[in-house]
């Protein structure tokens, strides 16, 4: 069924995307992604000595700060933060480097709708500038889903509160082969965290919208990152 | 705790004395003269209040808000300004989440008395004689923030106009330092964030209504076009570092001369020439004839900067100017900004 949204996209479409890399000088990787209006900044520094407390010491520790645009760090900071962090752990080879910590630091610039997995994707890119090692990269989407049962991608702010219900979305960047023939098509396994949504059937068929516009994301990530040269290191 | 000490970045013994060696021959490592300030770059948000300043590497983001409050008891008719430093571990490796640090806490001392007092040098004979009371030192007169109780305070920002009903509703206006960057001298680019995100800042207008008039009605913003705040003048921070060899002076410094000063000084001018504020925490003794000549270094840059801040601002006022205008009728429909 058509909708009309208010900046007329259409259910499907994603908003203007852009991104840099290599944005902050002392950091040891940064990124920025925005998302239409959704803006926000990552950094990372790392690996450094020493795993937190209660922490393995046998592996990587990931330690994930957001900093909201105003205001002080209460509880919705943290729950984003574990998420991240959890996130990003699946994604990250932890075996690399054990018994050290790599921070991640987000700071939200303007959040106008689809603002963790803007973090998400912009935290995937500070690691790759920082030359953290990963299995792959992952890619974030968000998918609401509206009283009457339609399914929007890539909401506003304005588009996020009328909604029923949301799903983010983290799917692992699509897979291109360096051989010309033999393109792998496996599986998309999806690992994010998925929050709120009321019924079933409204989830298989969020995963399915989400797993094409993944595609396009995956797209437009690997063109942005080849586009930079690489930079010498910072971490002296 | 010792994980992240190990990880506290440290310049060399030979950085160090190479930084020092060249200035004894008046050059920087950046190649910059000893008293030039590096590129000023200052960019806006979309929305009103948001300010990201680039000066050099140094990268800060300001965030101006505003919320109805109760003012304070002894001050039933005047609005409220409050600035909060966020120093973000991401700026720095040292820089620890949570607490905030010493630096943080001097940081939003310094901007905060920036913007709220200043005293005219020559004018204010009351604070000339509790001067005389407390310390026989000639510069201690310099010192605003001691004597605030007895000086005539005259504010940057106007929080009188913040008044909506007295003794019951103010705007509290809050200021949001985010430092992304530190590439040395945050105070700086800390206050130039503070003050272009305050120039761009609407507060909603409100009417009182009710009844017996008590009430407080906010009109959102498309009902009533919001109002700028009213800012007399623009407090500039500029910062000098000195090294102990051939006391040397270098304004603006890099985090490189930063970890090898002896001491710093941060003074607040504007460009009418008054001194709104002088900072200097410690450090090295410098001689007095020194800091007259840094006051005078001072007000001729903040001329400067001043004008690279209202260039910044006609800019964008000229797109918020072109947003507000209908297009059918191609009229005005906003309010002239006050003209700064």
């Amino acid at each position: 069924m058509e909708v009309d949204r208010e900046d007329g996209r259409t259910q499907n479409q994603l908003r203007p995307l852009a991104c840099s890399r290599n944005v902050l000088h002392r950091a040891h990787g940064s990124a920025s992604w925005y998302q239409g209006d959704t803006k926000v900044l990552a950094a990372v520094y790392g690996p450094k000595a020493g795993a937190r407390k209660n922490e393995n010491p046998e592996k990587a520790c990931i330690e994930v700060i957001w900093k909201p645009k105003t205001g002080q760090t209460g509880k919705l900071e943290k729950e984003y933060e574990m998420i991240l962090k959890r996130t990003l752990q699946s994604i990250c080879i932890l075996t690399v480097n054990p018994n050290t910590t790599t921070s991640i630091i987000i700071q939200v610039v303007n959040d106008d709708g689809a603002l963790l997995p803007c973090a998400i994707n912009a935290a995937c890119v500070a690691l790759v500038d920082a030359g953290i090692p990963m299995k792959h990269l992952a890619v974030a989407i968000c998918c609401c889903v509206a009283k009457s049962g339609y399914v929007i991608m890539d909401p506003t702010k304005l588009e996020e509160q009328k909604m029923k219900s949301f799903a983010y979305l983290v799917f692992p960047n699509s897979v291109h082969s360096v051989l010309p023939e033999g393109s792998v098509q496996g599986e998309p396994m999806e690992h994010g965290i998925v929050t709120s949504v009321t019924h079933v059937d409204d989830y298989f068929y969020c995963l399915e919208r989400g797993c094409a516009a993944s595609a396009k994301l995956s797209d437009f990530l690997r063109r942005s990152l080849q586009r930079h040269p690489t930079d010498s290191s910072k971490a002296g | 705790m010792e994980g992240r000490l190990a990880n506290a970045w440290r310049l060399t013994a030979n950085d160090k004395s190479f930084i020092r060696t060249a200035l004894l021959s008046e050059i920087r490592i950046d190649g910059r003269k000893p008293y030039e300030y590096r590129k000023i770059v200052v960019k806006f948000g979309r929305e009103d209040g948001s300010s990201e300043v680039q000066l050099g590497q140094t990268r800060v983001m300001g965030i101006v808000t505003a919320q109805l409050v109760q003012p304070y008891r002894d001050r039933p008719k005047e609005g409220i300004l409050s600035i909060f430093t966020e120093v973000s571990p991401m700026a720095d490796p040292s820089f620890e989440p949570g607490h905030p640090g010493e630096l943080a806490v001097e940081l939003g001392r310094i901007i905060d008395r920036g913007l709220r007092y200043f005293c005219y040098l020559l004018k204010d004979l009351i604070e000339a004689e509790v001067c005389q009371l407390y310390s026989s030192n000639p510069l201690s007169f310099l010192f605003p923030r001691m004597y605030r109780a007895y000086s005539v305070e005259s504010k940057a920002v106007d929080t009188e106009s913040l008044c909506v009903l007295a003794g019951k509703f103010v705007w509290a206006i809050r200021i949001d330092l985010h430092i992304l960057d530190n590439g040395g001298n945050l105070v700086d680019a800390a206050n130039i964030a503070a003050l272009a995100a305050l120039l761009t800042f609407r507060r909603p207008e409100c009417s009182l209504g009710g009844e017996d008039g008590q009430e407080v009605i906010v009109h959102p913003p498309e009902i009533r076009e919001p109002l700028p705040l009213i800012v007399h003048h623009l407090p500039i921070a500029i910062t000098f570092g000195f090294f102990s060899n051939d006391s040397i002076l270098v304004i603006d410094p890099t985090h490189n001369e930063e970890a090898v000063m002896g001491g710093r000084m941060t003074t607040t001018v504007n460009a009418n020439g008054d001194i709104c504020a002088i900072q200097k925490a410690g450090g090295e003794g410098v001689p007095q004839r020194v800091i007259m000549q840094c006051l005078q270094l001072a007000t001729a840059k903040a001329a400067g900067i001043t004008k690279q801040i209202k260039e910044a601002l006609y800019d964008i006022l000229w797109y918020h100017l072109l947003r507000e205008t209908t297009l059918e009728t191609g009229e005005l429909k906003c309010t002239t900004q006050k003209e700064l």
